[in-house]
């Protein structure tokens, strides 16, 4: 040793300049959290306990707090607990708010190998449902056991199984605020971190590549994602009747969940479905825009127009056109697969809250919504 | 080099660390502790030459060097990046100016613009005239000490790519979607847009 670099994050020492716990997601899960669950010892007590329960995300900070060098993020190990005795859903209520999962959980990979998943959680402030969300998240990294090559497999058949055995045990998390600068609605276009030509390009030109980089601008971060792996989860959810009809059976505006994947369908060929992503883009922060870009199509392409005359033009339409988006530019072999028919008025506002429950139900979905399930499947 | 960390620990220092710890202890010859990032002569090496010489994080490249016009490596010179000026670099206690950034990008021989930037750090004049320069007793060391202050600098070199990652550290694209969809949603609870009837 010739150099004396260690630290003790309890005893105060420092973490040497320059240096920050930047841990990948692969040393999370194989290196800490696989110790944490094996009850080895960690020598650093670098990733401390949290009960989520008890601490609102900015006393965790405090908490978690790693030598003295500022920090945008904030790791700590949480037991998750389950919500209800016969349950499986996890709570993560604090006393001034609550934890809620969003979007769909990502797969994590070491050399190839499935070795865990990650959950993004975003904190809201107040009680479920009248919660106001607040730039808080949270990535819940978890172990998988199932390192094996039949994983896919295993998530056609066994959803449910896997998802509730998930919801006990160890977890390892980082939190961390949400970056402002972009994605956010109200977002003033000369705030925006897209250039004006980019804008002008985005609004009037349908050119293929011009999108291609707006949605890369989007998404940068895309290349993280597993798209086949996740896609391919996301439309198994999608083929399994019992989740088809989960939002309906509870939803007093008994729509046919099936209305809420529609836009999936569409056979919108890329322009269209490109322009329809701008929405998402901090740069467009008004409804009129919207109506312009959609005016734009409808003048521009009769292709386009023809597809869209089977909705109506409603901005609300939007709500749906991420995963189209997504499943239009990434997997186009698949979006044939689909079932469903595509002659469905759609209804905006109400389907969308369906997907999102529909959602909920499949990441949390607990042997209650199962036996609801049985009882009204006939 | 940080072998004694445990996993996860990484060079990732802020402008101002690498001023005021790194170059700021280099150029008044106190120790730097930790002595991570090697002294090396920028001019014979081409950027993609530094991997295994210089100190290498991730996709970045940190290094000690001279001050010097003279940019020219065996392939091709750094040249300063249009479209950015120096960089100020202030001390966050005090908003202090203690450093300056300034941008090179690298040319290929044959005046090809390359993907490689460098980021050189300098002490700033300011903190040369009035910096806490350790050895003040005599006039001729403050002036060996004056010129030794201002001769060094660090330097940050990375290839530039277009696809940058951030190994999970931001939200996937796909979260940003439907975080944003959970936002239309708050705004059609709140009545902000019409009903979707036509």
């Amino acid at each position: 040793m010739t150099e004396n670099m260690s630290i003790s994050v309890n005893g105060q020492s420092q973490v040497p300049p320059g240096f920050r716990f930047h841990p990948t997601e692969e040393e999370l899960l194989h290196f800490y959290l696989r110790k944490k669950v094996s009850f080895e010892r960690i020598d650093l007590d670098v990733i401390r306990d949290v009960d989520l329960n008890k601490l609102e995300p900015w006393d965790i900070q405090e908490r978690c707090k790693i030598g003295t060098t500022p920090q945008n993020d904030w790791y700590f190990f949480s037991h998750k607990d389950k919500k209800y005795p016969t349950g499986t859903r996890t709570n993560r209520a604090t006393a001034a708010g609550f934890w809620k999962a969003t979007g769909r959980d990502k797969v994590i990979y070491s050399t190839g190998k499935r070795i865990g998943m990650r959950k993004t959680l975003v904190f809201y402030k107040g009680r479920a449902p009248h919660g106001q969300k607040s730039d808080w998240i949270m990535h819940e990294y978890r172990l998988d056991d199932s390192t094996s090559d039949t994983s896919v497999i295993k998530q056609v058949s066994n959803v449910m199984e896997e998802e509730a055995a998930q919801e006990e045990g160890w977890v390892v998390c980082r939190i961390f605020k949400k970056k402002n600068l972009n994605k956010t609605l109200d977002t003033p276009f000369s705030s925006s971190p897209i250039s004006a030509d980019t804008r002008n390009q985005m609004l009037s030109s349908c050119d293929e590549d011009t999108i291609d980089q707006t949605f890369h601008y989007m998404g940068r971060t895309c290349k993280e994602e597993n798209v086949a792996d996740n896609s391919a989860r996301y439309l198994n959810y999608v083929h399994h009747d019992g989740f088809m009809k989960l939002p309906s059976l509870e939803s007093p505006n008994s729509i046919s969940s099936q209305n809420c994947y529609q836009p999936m369908i569409t056979e919108s060929e890329g322009s269209i479905t490109n322009q329809m992503s701008c929405p998402l883009d901090p740069g467009l922060d008004n409804w009129a825009t919207l109506d312009r870009l959609f005016a734009y199509q409808l003048n521009g392409q009769t292709e386009t127009s023809r597809q869209l005359s089977c909705f109506p033009i409603d901005p609300t339409m939007t709500y749906c056109t991420p995963t189209d988006l997504h499943h239009d530019l990434r997997l186009p072999n698949l979006r044939s697969s689909f079932p469903l028919p595509s002659n469905r008025s759609y209804h905006g506002t109400q389907d969308y809250n369906n997907e999102i429950d529909l959602w909920n139900f499949t990441t949390r979905s607990s042997p209650d919504t199962l036996c609801h399930l049985s009882n009204t499947g006939a | 080099m940080a072998a004694n960390l445990p996993p996860g620990f990484r060079f990732c220092p802020s402008d101002e660390e690498l001023v005021v710890h790194f170059l700021h202890r280099k150029a008044a010859l106190l120790p730097c502790h930790p002595d991570v990032i090697p002294d090396l002569d920028l001019h014979p090496y081409d950027p993609w030459e530094l991997d295994g010489k210089a100190l290498s994080e991730g996709k970045q490249c940190y290094f000690y060097s001279r001050r010097t016009q003279n940019r020219i490596t065996s392939n091709g010179c750094w040249k300063p990046m249009v479209g950015h000026v120096e960089e100020p670099i202030l001390a966050s206690e005090n908003n202090k100016l203690v450093g300056i950034k300034k941008y090179f990008i690298f040319y290929a021989a044959e005046g090809i613009k390359t993907n490689w930037i460098m980021e050189e750090y300098l002490l700033s004049e300011h903190c040369t005239s009035h910096g806490s320069s350790p050895s003040t007793k005599s006039s001729k060391t403050r002036a060996r000490s004056k010129q030794d202050y201002s001769k060094w600098v660090i330097c940050r070199v990375y290839e530039r790519s277009c696809e940058e990652e951030d190994g999970g550290k931001e939200l996937s694209c796909l979260d940003e979607v439907f975080l944003s969809l959970e936002d239309l949603d708050e705004i059609s609870l709140n009545g902000q847009i019409s009903s979707p009837n036509s």
